[in-house]
């Protein structure tokens, strides 16, 4: 039995990493109806700055993850302003190209320095030791992954339901041109929603970085592989990342306990998610908690 | 008058064609190579070193004069990994007139085989995929290949296990870099290597391995072989470490031993897995700069002349990029000592004849480069190395395994 509960806690972990490496799309999603495909190369922007910072400044790991996420927060805001707010009204396949293109320039910019082609892993700032409960054990590394992505979820979450600032943005989302008439200024709700974004990459980056090394192919990498979590969860909704994220990590962890090595099964864990994806969005193609706009002619 | 002024002309002429020619031959011929690899995008943290490598040995051998006054000119170019620019770039070398040439990845090894082989052109790749050499008379691995490496890894198992049959499952790269090795492996266990391979995992983009680990656990691995790269190998290694199932020692009973190929081992991997990698079994035919001797000191003395960091320095793909290098001068330099032009022809008579007396015997790896009609694997021999304290040692002597040719 402890073996299952262990899947189920470790499929939770991977699932809250999953959600807020999802984050970022969604928030830019949620305000401006635009797929960033270049939030792969934040995550790992993100991770490099706080090894950089650590590593060749000295700056404890704690501080140099919170200067690397207001780091990623201006980043991020100013190739809004640079790259995208120029196609504001622009059809959206022309923003997402123009995301696509930004992909290959931090790419190519990462690649300028030892980052792109080097592997690094940050200095031990955790305890190592393992959290244990029933034969159930976890790291601190996990555990800081779902501490932070429940902080910054119920964050974001207050944010947008309370501040004026969040109801700005969930308006501009509804519609841009109401929005405008009432006084908001949609460009600067893109921008924040952009830095936002930035300053989830880079939290999410801190994590799988974490976790897996500072390798730059397989921190972007986590840009693609959150996909269809934020598919699942239907795109524009913070709610619906976290639940896909977490249903994402439950099928990986059960596929790879029980199914792979079994049956003459192999590599379930990778194709299986994907299969409920599209059983899912077969009965719901705006995803779990998307929303369904219908336009009265 | 007119016709002796005519005269004068062509003898100058002449004479001037006769000591431009000459001059060229004093001043010394230039070799063209080429090498197409991923400097970025996947797989650039070995590509780049390679790279290094490759250019630093190269433009040794031209200051230092190891073949006269003769030159190599080495064009190298960034794939990023992608097969259809590499094929572009091999296309731009022909153009060019090169006489050698020396790839990268498996998966533009195998799509170029046929190019390679209608352009009579002997390679050298980076990638030590046996399937590389199969209706091929022109590719040439620098090393033994994944699968007399995971060969290798699996006769030192049996040879140092404890017990009753020990118990191994396979942890490999789901693509034919990865999956190479297995059916060999398979082979040599039907030909008598007592080894069960419980189980063949092809990993993903893995968060979290506690499910896969738990279930090899409980399955009773003993041993996992991995053929893949240092990446997914440092994150399973870290899970296996924080979960305790890491053996201190080879074959400690009722932990897993963690044991590697080529790609998944080296200083790349102390960087990614930390304390994790400690106790990681490594083979390759490389030597690595944490053992003291004669290779090591050429490769950093080779890294530091060129003002190479201490990273680029210290890695076995550097010393990759060295090695091959130093095959590809060594066959210049032979076919010059015999007067013959250097041509692709002549260099592919080099290699193969690169064997019995004539082995060449690079400093960079732990046996010498042989090649042959039948044997397109140039060091057949593997060194087993483990991390201790953060530092890749050799354990044990260099072995050749002996199932390579059993299951051939």
């Amino acid at each position: 039995m402890s073996y299952f509960f262990q899947l189920v806690v470790s499929g939770i972990v991977v699932g809250s990493i999953y959600a807020l490496a999802a984050l970022g799309f969604v928030l830019i999603y949620k305000s401006s109806k635009v797929l960033n495909i270049a939030h792969g190369q934040i995550i790992a922007a993100g991770a490099f700055i706080t090894f950089a910072l650590t590593s060749k400044m000295g700056i404890p790991v704690y501080i140099s993850f919170l200067l690397s996420m207001g780091i990623t927060f201006f980043l991020s805001m100013s190739v809004e302003r640079i790259f995208l707010r120029r196609l504001i009204g622009e059809p959206i396949i022309s923003v997402i190209m123009v995301t696509i293109g930004l992909m290959s320039i931090i790419d190519g910019l990462i690649f300028l320095t030892p980052y792109g082609s080097e592997n690094f892993s940050f200095p031990k700032f955790l305890p190592t030791e393992l959290i244990a409960f029933g034969g159930v054990s976890i790291s601190w590394t996990q555990l800081v992954g779902v501490l932070l992505t429940a902080t910054m979820i119920a964050g974001f979450s207050i944010f947008f339901k309370k501040s004026t600032i969040g109801i700005s943005m969930r308006a501009v989302s509804d519609d841009q041109l109401a929005s405008m008439s009432i006084g908001i200024s949609v460009p600067r709700v893109f921008g924040l929603a952009w830095a936002l974004a930035g300053l989830s990459a880079a939290a999410a980056g801190c994590i799988i970085g974490n976790i897996t090394g500072l390798n730059f192919e397989t921190l972007q990498a986590f840009g693609i592989t959150v996909f269809p979590v934020v598919i699942l969860g239907g795109l524009d909704s913070i709610l619906g990342a976290v639940v896909a994220g977490i249903i994402m990590g439950l099928i990986q962890q059960f596929a790879s306990g029980y199914l792979d090595g079994n049956f003459g099964l192999n590599g379930t864990a990778e194709v299986l998610p994907y299969i409920i994806l599209l059983i899912i969005l077969l009965i719901k193609p705006h995803g779990l908690f998307g929303i369904h706009e219908i336009e009265r002619v | 008058m007119k016709k002796r002024t005519r005269m004068l002309f062509k003898i100058s002429l002449a004479f001037m064609i006769v000591f431009a020619f000459a001059f060229q031959a004093q001043a010394g011929q230039t070799y063209k190579l080429a090498l197409s690899l991923a400097i970025t995008g996947p797989t650039s943290d070995a590509g780049n070193p390679y790279s290094k490598g490759v250019e630093d040995y190269f433009r040794y051998v031209n200051d230092m004069k190891l073949l006269g006054d003769d030159k190599i000119d080495c064009t190298i170019r960034d794939d990023q990994y992608k097969t259809d620019v590499t094929k572009r770039n091999f296309e731009d070398f022909i153009d060019m007139g090169i006489v050698f040439y020396l790839n990268y990845s498996t998966g533009s090894t195998l799509g170029l085989k046929r190019d390679f082989e209608e352009e009579q052109m002997p390679v050298i790749p980076a990638s030590f995929h046996a399937g590389n050499l199969d209706n091929s008379n022109y590719i040439f691995l620098p090393i033994a290949s994944y699968s007399a490496q995971a060969i290798g890894l699996a006769e030192y198992i049996v040879k140092n296990h404890k017990g009753a049959t020990p118990r191994a499952a396979m942890f490999l790269h789901p693509s034919a870099f990865g999956r190479g090795p297995l059916s060999d492996v398979q082979k040599a266990v039907k030909a008598g290597l007592d080894m069960n391979i419980v189980e063949v995992v092809e990993h993903g983009k893995d968060l979290d391995n506690t499910a896969m680990l738990k279930r090899l656990q409980s399955k009773g691995v003993q041993y996992v072989i991995s053929q893949t790269i240092q990446s997914p190998v440092a994150t399973m290694i870290k899970d296996a470490s924080r979960l305790g199932m890491v053996a201190t020692s080879f074959g400690q009973k009722g932990k897993i031993t963690f044991t590697g190929c080529h790609y998944t081992g080296g200083n790349d991997l102390v960087a990614l897995a930390g304390s994790a990698a400690e106790n990681y079994y490594w083979t390759t035919s490389y030597i690595v700069t944490s053992e003291p001797g004669a290779g090591t000191d050429a490769q950093i003395a080779l890294a530091k002349k060129y003002g190479r960091d201490d990273k680029a320095a210290m890695s076995h793909n550097y010393a990759n990029g060295v090695m091959v290098a130093q095959v590809a001068a060594e066959c210049i330099r032979r076919a010059k000592a015999k007067g013959n032009k250097i041509t692709k022809e002549t260099l592919y008579a080099e290699l193969l004849q690169m064997n019995g007396m004539n082995a060449f015997y690079p400093v960079t790896t732990v046996g010498p480069v042989t090649y042959s009609k039948t044997d397109k694997a140039g060091v057949d021999t593997l060194q087993m190395y483990s991390v201790q304290n953060g530092n890749f040692l050799s354990v044990g002597k260099p072995f050749i395994p002996e199932y390579t040719s059993k299951i051939k």
